[in-house]
């Protein structure tokens, strides 16, 4: 199948406004006879299942959580990146394409990116009229900060919870609509299935989590806004229950699966404290405009770190990177703290952080200043480690935190399988192979807000689409293949917990598919993931049984579903034969040990294929023109 | 630091229809720097292997934004620490051969799932009955158009701060929910994009509460103590104020 | 959209209304204070000339009283609503209860309202068998004012705190008032919606001066009544 990214002719500034008049209408008297099923209440789904439903549409929206408040978007804690220009320091809508299309190391679509800048200002505006308490001035207007290295202040926020603002607005206006009957809500659901029927997404199998019992419905088109795939990883800065089922069912129905290698590693973290470790927690980046990273030069050295005297300390990322220092992105910032950590020289309990010292911050700026600055950020960091952060240094590791592959969309935000459109982190995003800071919250509502409600339109207006209900026969087969399946999970009843496992699959893949990858180690991979999957499928455990609710099953099922990601995600690396953003390949690198990109031959985006009866994926290539923008080689020297 | 054996004591329950009761299990070899949901998913492994039916809880992000968590430790919301949720309650806070009392948060409005799972479904349909603004997506005025005071959006972030954990209802000797409902009405009555609907806001989402079978406010302050994101009962007041706004509106018709 | 009567049974309303009856009640409780200081007067028959001018309202008084009547049975109503919303609101209790309550809030009292209130009523029931409707006249209760020959409330108080017990009931109903006061004065402004960072550490205070001092009041007549005589 040839991908047709229907990107719309003419200059770019003009592509979607021009798409916006070409696109057919759906008759408002018409837009009630339509379902629209929503998978996901985060940032996208939230925003597109109330947009949709303003507009008249039948919604039906489903999450996992027990309440559509709690997706996982709530927990961004940054900001949200608009090219509003407030500040008057030069932005514009060009530069935060710009920015964005250089942050991604050049592998994403440069007409969606443009889009993307072309609706950010129009984002901060519909947030405010919601009631998203934004930071302002003391004159009342709102202000901003620069974010992630950016050189201009583009970014708004909420104290240090702008994911669950820019959320809670979204949900309360899904929730109006809930309240107005166009939106029915069904939480405690988890997609099982997509139905496809005459090729075309028609409807969706979830599991009522309380209950067990595998519920069907039918609709005229699905969209899917169920987040990243980070907890392939098992330890990552997501939430418990944040996983790819839904993404994967629709990749196995026949929707590709685009750039799975490219995942974001994000540095300042806490680092893990022992086995027992469920998840990690992201500590603000701007902890490294004040902080200086550092390693003991003497391997396995154990004094504390406040008795390490200055010229036994290595600070590397100065060393290495005069110019930017500790400030340099947070893909060389995690890679060197793996390196250095690698080479023995990691703290900690586990040999896996590095020391952020704040002695130097606290002389030159007093320790009210400090305070000021970093004093949430300090008080958790002792909250959770049960250290003082104004005594010794801070430690700190990587840890993955974000997903840039997903599956493979269009200019329309359609899948490879018309019907199923996807938005938010679950698509391939616009953000190429690397994502900026603040960058994620935008897409996520740009997609559900601004982008959605005008292509499904096109898409119902332009599709046959006769009457389908949940009597058809697609719907009776898939349900009992879920069940099947369920029951098979089930019964193995082995030695092994699902955690356990999940652990194993996360160990693998942190080692060999992680911050820095190299084709041995991608190859060692695989045949250890498949034979975790051959294991999984022979000795887990899973109590009790599907009848009520039981959360080691639905974790489970995501593992199983997980395990066969890993793979691609490795296949993906390992076909990827350059360097870019998230993905570090040791053979391709600069003198100075710098991604090194190849655009000539791996310029595009690899969406996969699935394949029936355990043939591999099968490659397919979007080709990435660059016409506005001007390849060039990062460097932070 | 040794590692730590605990006795619980946590409540079981199979689904919202059967009476629950408490049952004893001993946490070995916890560590200090566990949290506590950490310690409960270690006694559930251990549960798994030795072929008992795990105990299920509710959580999901574990940095204390999501509000999915929330049980009751030693007759105290979120445990010990305050303006913590318990997923970022860590087990530094207890000491070897501790007993730990586990409950599910008690409401006739948060009827038991499962064990400490529990249905916080009447929140949603506090926040469907009004507390949004009614804008459509798209026409939105460019956002400084309408300037805001600093304090005055400080004051609605305190609010809006509100995490919808259920926690002021568990800890409230009534069971009410006039904090939660509170912090979305003042979140919202504050900012001049929300004053224009803040009569039948307050009316509704008010109305909507008392429906849902919670309890009356009698002002003992226990939800702020107990609130993970510390929201002041002052916020309670704003409400009432705002519902005195809206009857007096209607006399004036 | 919000009729006056269905905002009063909300829960918001029932607690203005409970706040306004209140503020009514602890008023009249100050000037019911200021009446039994009548009692220390040196005039032994100043009570009972404050008794009769109030009993020479005539029809004023009935409407005075149907009125306390009604405001003592709204704020008991009231009371008894919540009390049986609290039950209904949470019908598996816990295990185990610790409160916290916020330092500076006053939690006896808070937590205690009801139980508080009770003792309170049932003492207005023994208070007003004694007193409204207790021997009178007939039964040899009899002083002269303006020439009129009038019950003698004075000698029935003062007779009634000869009794150990009834000192020690009448004592420990009143300290219960306090407490009850303690947290109602400040809780009713909260109701009222009156709630300020600078002032309400101030009300809280006042409410609990208000507390002690009306207390005091009423305990200090029945002890110096049993001690004097």
């Amino acid at each position: 199948m040839h991908l047709d990214a229907k990107v719309p002719d003419g200059p770019i500034s003009q592509k979607w406004d021009k798409h916006r008049f070409n696109i057919k209408l759906v008759n408002p008297a018409n837009k009630r006879k339509y379902t629209v099923l929503v998978v996901g209440t985060g940032l996208a789904g939230a925003s597109a299942a109330a947009s949709l439903a303003e507009l008249g549409y039948h919604v039906k929206s489903f999450c996992i959580q027990d309440s559509a408040r709690r997706a996982h978007s709530i927990a961004a804690q940054g900001g949200i990146n608009a090219a509003k220009n407030y500040p008057n320091d030069g932005d514009s809508i060009w530069r935060l394409f710009y920015d964005t299309v250089k942050g991604g190391d050049f592998r994403s679509r440069e007409a969606n990116v443009y889009r993307l800048a072309q609706i950010s200002s129009h984002i901060i505006d519909q947030c405010v009229a919601q009631g998203v308490p934004f930071a302002r001035e003391y004159g009342g207007l709102l202000e901003n900060r620069s974010f992630g290295g950016a050189q201009v202040s583009r970014t708004f926020y909420a104290r240090g919870q702008t994911g669950q603002q820019l959320l809670l607005g979204a949900y309360s206006a899904f929730m109006r609509q809930v309240n107005k009957d166009n939106i029915e809500m069904f939480a405690r659901r988890e997609m099982m299935d997509l139905i496809v029927i005459d090729g075309k997404a028609r409807g969706v199998l979830v599991r009522n989590l309380m209950s067990g019992r595998i519920e069907a419905y039918a609709g005229d088109a699905v969209i899917l806004a169920s987040g990243g795939y980070g907890n392939v990883y098992f330890l990552s800065t997501n939430a418990i229950n944040s996983n790819a089922s839904a993404a994967w069912r629709c990749y196995k129905k026949g929707a590709y699966f685009a750039n799975p290698c490219y995942t974001q590693i994000h540095p300042t973290c806490i680092p893990v404290s022992g086995f027992h470790q469920s998840k990690l927690t992201l500590m603000s980046e701007s902890l490294r405009n004040d902080g200086r990273v550092w390693v003991p030069k003497k391997s396995g050295d154990l004094r504390r770190s406040e008795e390490i005297p200055e010229s036994e300390r290595n600070y590397y990322l100065e060393q290495r990177y005069p110019s930017f220092g500790n400030l340099v992105p947070r893909d060389i910032a995690s890679r060197n703290a793996k390196q250095v950590c690698d080479e023995g020289y990691g703290v900690g309990t586990t040999g896996l952080a590095v020391y952020l010292d704040f002695a130097d911050a606290i002389k030159r700026l007093g320790q009210n200043t400090v305070t000021e600055k970093y004093g949430n950020l300090f008080d958790m960091y002792e909250h959770i480690t049960g250290e003082n952060p104004y005594k010794g240094s801070m430690t700190i590791f990587p840890a993955v935190h974000y997903t840039m592959g997903g599956l493979w969309v269009d200019y329309n935000l359609m899948s490879t399988i018309p019907g199923l459109h996807v938005l938010g982190e679950a698509n391939f995003s616009d953000h190429g192979a690397n994502r900026l800071g603040a960058s994620a919250l935008m897409q996520g509502l740009a997609d559900g807000y601004f982008v959605i409600p005008y292509t499904i339109g096109h898409y119902i207006s332009s599709t046959d689409l006769p009457s389908v209900t949940t009597e058809h026969s697609e719907f009776r087969v898939a349900e009992e293949e879920v069940s099947k399946r369920i029951d098979r999970l089930l019964s193995v009843k082995g030695e092994k917990t699902v955690r356990e496992i999940h652990r194993e699959l996360g160990k693998i893949m942190w080692d060999n598919v992680g911050m820095s990858r190299n084709k041995s180690g991608l190859q060692k991979a695989l045949g250890q993931i498949s034979d975790l999957r051959d294991e999984f499928w022979n000795n887990v455990n899973i109590p009790q049984t599907g009848n009520h609710l039981n959360k080691n099953l639905e974790q489970a099922g995501r593992l199983a579903d997980f395990l066969e990601l890993a793979e691609l995600l490795a296949v993906d690396a390992r076909e990827r034969n350059e360097s870019c953003g998230g993905h570090f390949r040791e053979e391709y690198q600069t003198k100075e040990g710098e991604a090194k990109r190849d655009d000539e031959n791996f310029s595009y985006a690899a969406a996969w294929e699935f394949k029936e009866n355990d043939k591999p994926a099968e490659l397919h290539k979007e080709k990435l023109v660059f016409q506005e923008v001007e390849l060039s080689q990062r460097s932070y020297k | 630091m040794k590692n730590m054996n605990l006795n619980l004591l946590v409540w079981r329950q199979k689904d919202a229809g059967s009476k629950g009761k408490m049952e004893s299990y001993i946490a070995e070899n916890i560590s200090l720097d566990m949290s506590f949901l950490e310690m409960l998913d270690q006694v559930n492994e251990d549960l798994i292997k030795k072929g008992l039916d795990p105990i299920e809880f509710d959580s999901d992000c574990r940095e204390g934004i999501c509000g999915a968590c929330g049980v009751v430790v030693n007759g105290q919301v979120h445990g010990p620490q305050r303006a913590t949720t318990v997923c970022q309650l860590y087990m530094r806070n207890f000491k070897d051969k501790d007993k730990i009392v586990i409950e599910p948060f008690r409401a006739r409005a948060f009827p038991v799932i499962r064990d400490l799972v529990i249905d916080r479904s009447s929140f949603d349909r506090i926040i469907m009955a009004g507390g949004y603004i009614s804008v459509n997506t798209g026409g939105a005025p460019d956002a400084n158009s309408i300037p805001v005071a600093k304090e005055i959006v400080d004051k609605a972030m305190d609010a809006a701060a509100c995490i919808g954990c259920g926690a002021c209802v568990a800890a409230c000797p009534n069971a009410s929910a006039s904090l939660f409902t509170a912090a979305k009405i003042s979140h919202l009555a504050l900012l001049p994009q929300g004053k224009i609907e803040r009569k039948k806001r307050a009316e509704k989402m008010v109305s909507q509460m008392d429906k849902e079978g919670f309890g009356d406010c009698s002002n003992i302050g226990e939800c702020e103590a107990a609130c993970p994101k510390e929201i002041s009962i002052s916020h309670i007041a704003r409400m009432k104020r705002e519902y005195f706004r809206a009857v007096v509106d209607e006399i004036e018709k | 959209m919000l009729p006056v009567f269905t905002a009063l049974r909300s829960s918001v309303g029932k607690k203005i209304l409970m706040a306004m009856t209140a503020f009514s009640l602890v008023l009249f409780v100050v000037v019911h204070l200021l009446g039994n200081l009548k009692l220390l007067s040196r005039n032994s028959n100043a009570f009972n000339i404050y008794a009769h001018k109030m009993m020479s309202l005539g029809g004023l008084l009935y409407v005075a009283e149907i009125g306390l009547l009604l405001l003592f049975l709204t704020h008991i109503i009231i009371a008894g609503l919540i009390f049986i919303g609290k039950r209904n609101a949470r019908p598996v209790g816990y295990y185990m209860n610790k409160r916290l309550c916020k330092p500076g809030y006053n939690f006896i009292g808070s937590t205690t309202m009801i139980y508080t209130g009770a003792m309170i009523l049932i003492f207005l029931v023994v208070h007003l068998m004694h007193f409204k409707f207790g021997p009178g006249i007939k039964d040899g209760y009899i002083k002269e004012v303006d020439g009129k020959s009038v019950r003698d409330l004075h000698r029935l108080v003062v007779e009634g705190f000869q009794s150990f017990w009834y000192v020690s009931f009448y004592t420990a109903v009143i300290s219960l008032l306090g407490i009850h006061l303690s947290h109602g004065f400040w809780s009713a402004f909260q109701s009222l919606g009156i709630n300020h960072p600078r002032y309400t550490p101030l009300i809280l205070g006042v409410g609990i001066l208000i507390a002690i001092t009306l207390s005091l009041g009423f305990i200090s007549l029945p002890v110096l009544l049993y001690f004097i005589g």
